[in-house]
């Protein structure tokens, strides 16, 4: 090769603007890179578009092969949908995730220990922290919930924070999820594909690994035993190969080397619940289960779900089996609870909340709720009882008709709904254009942070998390059913 | 291991085995055609003879042609037992098993499903029949290199042993019946051409033709025939060897109970295991091939439902 064919590579970097008023998680106001990004800008963003391109189509094969085929094969359709990567990571530096982990930590502790106290002695309530209506009356709240008290008092095994950064760089609690919470198979696939595509990048950038996250999962089940055995039998219950998280709960199951199981394997007999194993029944002690309160166990609750097994509530309450996360955990997570988070923190840990929240406004209290409707199309109305974004009014892009329906339903009804103001998501550097239409330039494009926290004997929190990218210019709406990709997340070690 | 997913091993193993033995049933027959002696109409009634189909098939077409034919083994989904009705059913089960099997098997049953559904009559028509089926082998005989190079040889692999040689001993065993008392209605045709014929296809429809000259040489006896079938420990199609597969795999499974010793004896193979060790090729023919066949076809029956009963049966 000749030295006069090798060109200067163009940096896909230098035509990268972001608007003012944004916060650039790479860049800073004077466009150096933040701490921690400078390797990632210089030999990520220095090469050309077509080197980049590259990587995200090897990166789309990987996932192909490494079995995310699920959506590609499993669908009787043979759809090709695969959660859309983009290569550049984001890069969170040793200082500002020691701040984080404090926080996520602090926080997950307070909403276990509120739910505790809902399900036990209902101090809160008591002392006014929580109005009792509101808990009592919140669609998540599950009399059969009243009295477990599950070992070590843990309630919430497993959390996934939603976390943005808003316009002034600071990050904000966006949403809890402590049901069920779901996406971490794609931090620890990120984290596999961005190894193999740029090796010497992760060794150099000293990334905190993930891949520990299904052992440390597995060892907080453990410790769930009732009655502490040091080996229990632990298995994973899923709805099925119909559930969007399926390939998740395979995943889980078989790296912790646990059995997965569907509602029909199971049994419970003398309170107890067993699995049928070739060999007879066979005792589980930890259910980590992946399906929803309402259809573990017909007899307490949804008389006609098929997808847990009847009996389970009882054996439970017998302290025979554990289960993860505990029943009636939604109410921590509930957004009419929401507001009232940072109270919560207060009250039970008696510290002040390192993470703060989007500002929240109840519309149960007149005055508040005159100040939201003067305003509507400022803020976010979100229906308190629903998740996964249904039925979420973004206000500057809502129509009048919208509008006037939201306006009606809230007077209608000021408990089902809160509001929120329009949080400016942070931006990323990203790579436009797809493997239809080839390499686009870099773009931004707004990111959240899902950090999963684990809680057991000791609280371990995942280093990183999903950071979802919403691909579509200006939206804000990160989520993979509506053009949402991701980022593999980088907390670096120093 | 979970009922469920030992069930699902099971079928799928059977499943593969019933499609394989079709397509390779189906792909003999046809050569029949081309350069045997017979009428076309008598390969298309012997192979519907042999596989038992003959009620469904005449419900569903009024002509017994090729392409008739062809459709009904290979694409109709009408047959439970068609080449594709068996490869979906076999990919079913595996799908609920992809966290039990190798990545490598599911995507072999996957594309080979995917592969299926694009099939169409036209391909049988105006397609190179030869070249289907030989492909289709090719695709089976990768199917049993991944099992037999990907999957660990734990409880999982002896349900999927166990469907496969039931499902594999039912057949051959059906095939020489059939052939021994069906297909040849006059006795003076015995040990002619179309007789000769007759049981080279039979073997070859086992893939024994060529491991049968190896022993017997080139010239076909009735009695070797049935000799390499069933008796042949050797043979990996034969009835004995299926036997001793299976022997081992409940062997096995038995040992792996919590307590072996405290677990009721199961499913005594010793009867079946019994019929074809002490006999010999002239013995049952002189005693009567056709009950000593439905004989072992009732042993293989009765071991099925005992492993149903014991090991996969769900409430």
């Amino acid at each position: 090769m000749n030295a006069q064919a090798v060109s200067k590579p163009v940096p896909v970097s230098d035509a990268y603007r972001v608007a003012a008023g944004l916060f650039d998680e790479m860049f800073d106001a004077e466009r150096k890179p933040r701490p921690g990004c400078v390797r990632v800008v210089e030999d990520l963003l220095g090469r050309d578009r077509q080197r980049l391109a590259e990587l995200r189509a090897r990166a789309d094969g990987m996932f192909l092969r490494m079995g995310v085929t699920f959506n590609v094969y499993g669908l009787d359709e043979g759809s090709e949908k695969i959660f859309p990567f983009d290569p550049i990571p984001r890069v969170i530096d040793a200082a500002t995730w020691a701040q984080l982990e404090a926080g996520l930590v602090q926080r997950v502790r307070a909403l276990n220990a509120f739910i505790a106290d809902v399900y036990g002695a209902g101090e809160a309530l008591k002392d006014g922290i929580v109005p009792r209506d509101l808990v009592l009356g919140c669609s998540q709240y599950r009399r059969a919930g009243v009295g477990v008290r599950p070992p070590h008092g843990i309630f919430v095994t497993v959390a996934g924070i939603d976390l943005v950064r808003g316009a002034d760089g600071r990050f904000y609690v966006l949403e809890d999820n402590v049901r069920t919470p779901s996406g971490v198979s794609y931090v620890i696939q990120n984290r596999v594909v961005t190894t193999r595509l740029m090796p010497e990048l992760v060794r150099a950038s000293g990334v905190r690994s993930v891949e520990g996250y299904p052992g440390d999962l597995l060892e907080s089940l453990c410790e769930l035993a009732p009655r502490g055995q040091s080996r229990p039998q632990v298995a994973l219950l899923t709805p099925g190969l119909h559930n969007s998280a399926f390939f998740e709960h395979v995943f889980l199951s078989h790296q912790m080397g646990i059995e997965l199981v569907e509602g029909h394997d199971l049994v419970c007999v003398d309170h107890k619940l067993f699995m049928k194993t070739v060999h007879g029944l066979k005792q589980i002690d930890v259910l980590y289960r992946r399906i929803d309160d309402d259809f573990l166990d017909p007899v307490v609750f949804r008389p006609d779900s098929v997808l847990g097994v009847a009996g389970l509530m009882a054996a439970v309450r017998a302290g025979n089996v554990a289960i993860a996360n505990g029943v009636g955990t939604g109410i921590a997570d509930d957004k009419a609870i929401f507001a009232y988070t940072p109270a919560i923190v207060r009250y039970y840990l008696g510290e002040e909340p390192l993470l703060p929240i989007v500002e929240t406004h109840v519309l149960t209290d007149p005055d508040v709720r005159r100040m939201v409707l003067r305003d509507l199309d400022r803020f976010v109305i979100k229906p308190t009882g629903a998740s996964g974004g249904y039925g979420v009014i973004i206000g500057p892009k809502a129509t009048y008709r919208e509008l006037i329906e939201a306006r009606e339903r809230i007077e209608r009804e000021p408990s089902g709904f809160i509001a929120q103001p329009v949080v400016q998501l942070s931006v990323h550097p990203t790579l436009l254009g797809d493997a239809a239409n080839g390499a686009g330039p870099l773009g931004p494009r707004h990111v959240d942070l899902r950090p999963f926290v684990l809680l057991g004997k000791r609280p371990r929190v995942l280093s990183g998390g999903l950071t979802r990218v919403a691909l579509r210019e200006g939206s804000l709406v990160v989520n993979s059913s509506q053009g949402g990709g991701s980022k593999d997340t980088w907390v670096l070690e120093r | 291991m979970l009922r469920r997913i030992a069930d699902s091993l099971f079928w799928a193993a059977r499943y593969i085995e019933r499609a394989e033995w079709r397509a390779r049933l189906v792909s003999v027959n046809h050569h029949l055609l081309i350069e045997g002696p017979a009428p076309a109409g008598n390969a298309w009634s012997s192979l519907l003879a042999i596989s038992g189909d003959r009620e469904l098939f005449e419900q569903h077409y009024a002509r017994l042609d090729e392409s008739s034919v062809l459709n009904f083994f290979v694409l109709d989904e009408r047959n439970p037992s068609s080449i594709r009705s068996c490869i979906h059913a076999a990919r079913a089960n595996a799908r609920s098993l992809r966290h039990r099997i190798s990545s490598e098997l599911w995507l072999e049953l996957n594309t080979l499903h995917l592969d299926a559904r694009t099939w169409s009559p036209a391909r049988m028509e105006s397609g190179d029949v030869f070249e289907f089926f030989s492909s289709l082998q090719e695709r089976f005989y990768r199917v049993a290199g991944v099992i037999n190079g990907t999957l660990p040889r734990g409880l999982g692999f002896d349900f999927l042993v166990l469907g496969q040689v039931l499902e594999r001993a039912e057949n051959v065993t059906r095939l020489l019946d059939i052939k021994y008392h069906y297909l040849l209605p006059r006795v003076e045709d015995v040990g002619g051409p179309l007789d000769l014929l007759q049981w080279a296809s039979v073997l070859r429809s086992a893939s024994a033709l060529e491991a049968y000259r190896l022993t017997y040489g080139n010239m076909i006896r009735t009695d070797h025939v049935v000799e390499l079938l069933l008796f042949d420990g050797t043979f990996p199609r034969s009835a004995r060897f299926c036997v001793d597969c299976l022997e081992a795999a409940l062997r096995r499974i038995a040992q792996s109970a919590p307590d072996p010793a405290a677990t009721p004896v199961p499913l005594a193979s010793d009867a079946l295991a019994g019929l074809l060790a002490s006999r010999s090729a002239g013995d049952v023919i002189a005693s009567g091939l056709h009950d000593f066949l439905l004989g072992v076809q009732e042993e293989c029956q009765r071991i099925s439902s005992a492993v149903f009963d014991q090991y996969l049966r769900f409430e």
